[in-house]
């Protein structure tokens, strides 16, 4: 079985290296085509025009589109990504800095998405053919239609403001002092034992992610609905109800097993979305994640910033449909046996 | 590892975080939580122009001069100066107290190194350009030292407390590099940096072997919230005690609200219509009529309160370059007549595009539809068109930009060089006017180095170049402030005294 994980992974691997550079390059191409001039911006505005002139010179911009690709990709093998325009700091650097704090707001919105919407799926299914199934399909549509950002707003006015009992600005209470090891702020504080800052992590998280989350939630609650309602029709559900099995070892023991590998793959590509979402749900909390950071590229017009998240992106969408294959291989019994 | 994550931890915690209390936190006296609306980006003062960063960096380092509350430049890190006649070179005596935040004594060896030396080995220092005339400085004790320029540089000291003007620790920097000095900062202001986190939270604590007025605060934390409406909620739950660029509405509310301080303070930001000479604005007239067909006052009141002054001229009250006795009146029936002149009106009006950005300052966008909809009844037809405020510049310098562009512009110093000398110099990147009738004039004001002449020179310039319709001053803006009733705080012109002047009564 590790095996063939393993193998599984290897391929996605090879076919992810081509992917990634032809993202990169369109990505790259399509920046260079905005009528941006990149040298300009990168001098303060009393820069002459000879200066600027100089400047696009120094930066390759008056080269082919291929060769400052070229370059490009030559310095992110070497581990640069080229220079903020706006920080004037390493694009890499910056990345590197808020990646971890994306990661770890989307990873906890994912866990909220998938507590709600999996619990919510086996509510709706239990509640099949009665007027709560309906009530619950109408909650879902409610839930789903109010973007992330409003969401986002919606929570901090309630809880933040109406009834304050969530802080939701930045990452810690003011008077802590972050650890600083691996970036991600949970993890660090699990590490050196400090409890104060986890539960002041945990709470300024709370806001955010439940604002990701909640409009991932119905989708996940739906198809598991609805793969529940397939699965109920197999033979194999017939049979345990024949050998006297009860109905709630044969939902969570028998069907859900079975149910849930549609659930994952959503999961999956949802992650990816969710990843997205991150940009201004990040601005309204003053989290300091890549989706602040590429708010910020984005007004500067800051190329190697938007460029180097923009990578990271595909990068983590890369990186979750492995683990989504990887994740399959295990559950899915079918998949053993090919 | 320490900490055992136990169920009955875990417990105690989930509690913790369902019931906490309030958040709202009881002043402490010697804390301060500050809601600022952008970070630093860079720690490095030198390197690049940010206005909202001023303030953060007054708080860390120290700038030779500074100015008083009616603008005046007064000694800081500077106890005196004097420039030249000819104004080609700048005496300058530095105070033998400062220190920097290592202890080692400040000198002219750092004044130099800042001014000069680190401008010619450092790439991308914006400072670059603001002392691009320093030839050399001459040092002649620790204490004091002579500045030599290239050409006239008449507003030397104005500059001295201006943008990006700020002493650093040659030791230091030379000894980590400049790029390790932007992350780990030293400098010799009233307040240390102590944490930093890029777009979310700097802290502060204070400096207590500053050479100054010692801060009554001992620790700012300053939280980075970018969004608007999240400052506005984070100053009423109490999460943070003060915070500055909220919207108009929300401030008057906070006026309104007995737990806060809340007020619109005119600062030294003023919003004009930046307007080229060619294209349909090459008739006077239409420059004129356009000019006379905005209601200033109106605009003044849908969208600042009425708190924002309408201006005549590209300067506000109280710095040399304002005229009092000088206006430019909001007349919609010359603005037809004018119009008329030229063959335009109401039914066959002129064309003209309306450049603005949409959420650089607070209402740009509403104010640009505005100023179209006046313009319509008089006889004008403006085709709003947003731009990225990061484009204005790559615009004009390609003549791309509209006839009118809706413009935001700082000016600390108050000084008329950097109002109308820089708005209105055809050779630089702010100007869409690239006419010579006022450009020539303009450009020679940049070498009169005496001061009367120079500032009787702007004030003349001003009327002429309103006159003329080289510009259209609008409004002298607000800058927005709410915190918490009993945090006391200096304010004036551009500079908050964002941590140097806060205390708790």
């Amino acid at each position: 079985m590790t095996r063939m994980i393993a193998g599984l992974l290897v391929r996605r691997a090879l076919v992810a290296v081509p992917l990634l550079v032809l993202v990169s390059f369109l990505l790259f191409a399509a920046l260079r085509l905005l009528p941006i001039d990149a040298a300009a911006m990168s001098l303060p505005p009393t820069a002459t025009l000879a200066e600027v002139a100089a400047k696009r010179h120094d930066m390759g911009l008056d080269r082919p589109v291929i060769v400052q690709y070229g370059i490009w990709i030559d310095g992110v093998m070497h581990g640069r990504f080229g220079q903020s325009i706006a920080l004037r700091r390493d694009a890499g650097t910056l990345l590197a800095g808020g990646l971890p704090t994306t990661i770890e707001l989307a990873v906890c919105a994912m866990l909220v998405a998938s507590t709600l919407g999996l619990g919510g799926g086996l509510l709706l299914f239990a509640a099949r053919g009665t007027w709560a199934e309906a009530a619950g399909d109408l909650v879902a549509t409610l839930l789903m239609s109010v973007p992330d950002f409003m969401w986002a707003l919606l929570l901090l006015l309630v809880f933040g403001v109406l009834m304050p009992v969530l802080p939701f600005i930045g990452r810690l209470d003011p008077g802590l002092t972050r650890p600083s090891i691996t970036g991600f702020l949970l993890i660090d504080a699990l590490t050196t034992g400090n409890s104060a800052v986890l539960f002041s992590a945990l709470r300024h998280m709370a806001l955010p992610a439940v604002a990701l989350g909640m409009a991932f939630a119905p989708p996940l609650a739906r198809v598991l609905r609805s793969s529940l309602l397939d699965v109920y029709h197999d033979d194999y559900i017939r049979q345990a109800r024949l050998r006297g099995i009860g109905e709630t070892r044969i939902l969570l023991c028998h069907a859900l097993k079975n149910a849930i590998i549609p659930t994952l793959t959503l999961m999956g590509v949802q992650f990816g979305f969710l990843f997205g979402g991150t940009l201004l749900v990040e601005v309204i909390y003053g989290y300091p994640g890549v989706g602040n950071l590429m708010v910020d590229a984005v007004r500067n017009a800051d190329l190697p910033v938007i460029q180097a998240v923009g990578v990271s992106y595909c990068v983590v969408v890369i990186a979750i449909s492995m683990i989504t294959d990887a994740a399959h291989q295990l559950i899915d019994p079918r998949q053993h046996a090919r | 590892m320490t900490f055992k994550l136990q169920r009955r931890a875990l417990l105690a915690g989930a509690t913790a975080i369902a019931f906490a209390p309030r958040l709202a936190r009881a002043a402490d006296a010697d804390a301060v939580t500050i809601g600022w609306p952008n970070d630093v980006g860079t720690w490095d003062p030198n390197q690049r122009f940010t206005p909202d960063a001023q303030s953060i960096f007054k708080a860390v380092f120290d700038s030779p001069l500074t100015q008083n509350q009616q603008l005046k430049l007064v000694p800081h890190a500077l106890a005196a100066w004097e420039l030249a006649p000819d104004a080609l070179s700048m005496k300058v005596r530095l105070r033998d107290d400062i220190s920097f935040h290592d202890g080692v004594r400040m000198t002219t060896e750092d004044f130099k190194y800042t001014f000069l030396d680190r401008i010619k080995t450092t790439p991308g220092l914006d400072t670059a350009n603001s002392w691009r005339k320093v030839q050399d400085i001459e040092i002649l004790s620790p204490t004091d030292a002579i500045m030599h320029f290239s050409s006239p540089a008449p507003t030397a000291p104005q500059w001295m407390s201006f943008l990006g003007s700020y002493i650093v620790p040659k030791h230091a920097v030379e000894a980590v590099g400049a790029a390790a000095f932007a992350q780990k900062p030293l400098g010799s202001g009233p307040y240390k940096l102590v944490d930093y986190e890029l777009n979310a939270r700097i802290v502060l604590e204070r400096n207590d072997a500053y050479w100054g007025p010692k801060p009554k605060i001992r620790r700012v934390t300053i939280q980075v919230i970018k969004d608007a409406s999240a400052r506005v909620a984070a100053v009423q739950s109490g999460q943070v005690d003060l915070t500055v660029n909220l919207p108009i509405r929300d401030t008057v509310r906070l006026q309104a609200d007995a737990a806060f301080t809340a007020a619109l303070l005119p600062i030294t930001r003023v919003i004009l219509l930046q307007v080229r000479n060619d294209l349909g604005f090459a008739d006077q007239n239409v420059r004129l009529a356009a000019h006379h067909g905005i209601d200033k006052a109106s605009l003044s009141k849908a969208f600042f309160n009425g708190a924002a002054v309408p201006l005549s001229v590209p300067a506000v009250s109280g710095t040399p370059g304002f005229l009092a006795d000088f206006s430019f009146p909001y007349d919609p029936e010359q603005a037809k007549g004018l119009l008329a002149r030229s063959g335009f009106s109401v039914e066959k009006p002129a064309k003209i595009g309306l450049a603005t950005t949409n959420g650089q300052f607070p209402g740009d966008y509403d104010l640009a539809r505005a100023i179209a909809q006046m313009w319509k009844k008089v006889g004008i037809e403006a085709d709003i068109q947003v731009i990225e405020y990061a484009k204005y510049f790559e615009l004009n310098r390609g003549g791309k930009l509209p006839e009118a562009t809706l413009y935001s512009w700082d000016n600390a110093t108050g000084d008329p060089e950097i109002y109308t000398g820089y708005l209105l110099n055809p050779k630089m990147p702010f100007s869409a006017w690239k006419g010579m009738e006022i450009g020539q004039k303009d450009m020679d004001l940049f070498n009169v180095a005496n001061y009367d002449d120079r500032i009787a020179g702007y004030r003349a310039l001003n009327r002429e170049a309103v006159s003329f319709g080289a510009t259209i001053p609008l409004l002298q803006t607000v800058m927005t402030i709410a915190r918490k009733k009993g945090l006391e705080m200096e304010a004036f012109g551009q500079w908050l005294g964002v941590a140097a002047t806060l205390s708790w009564s």
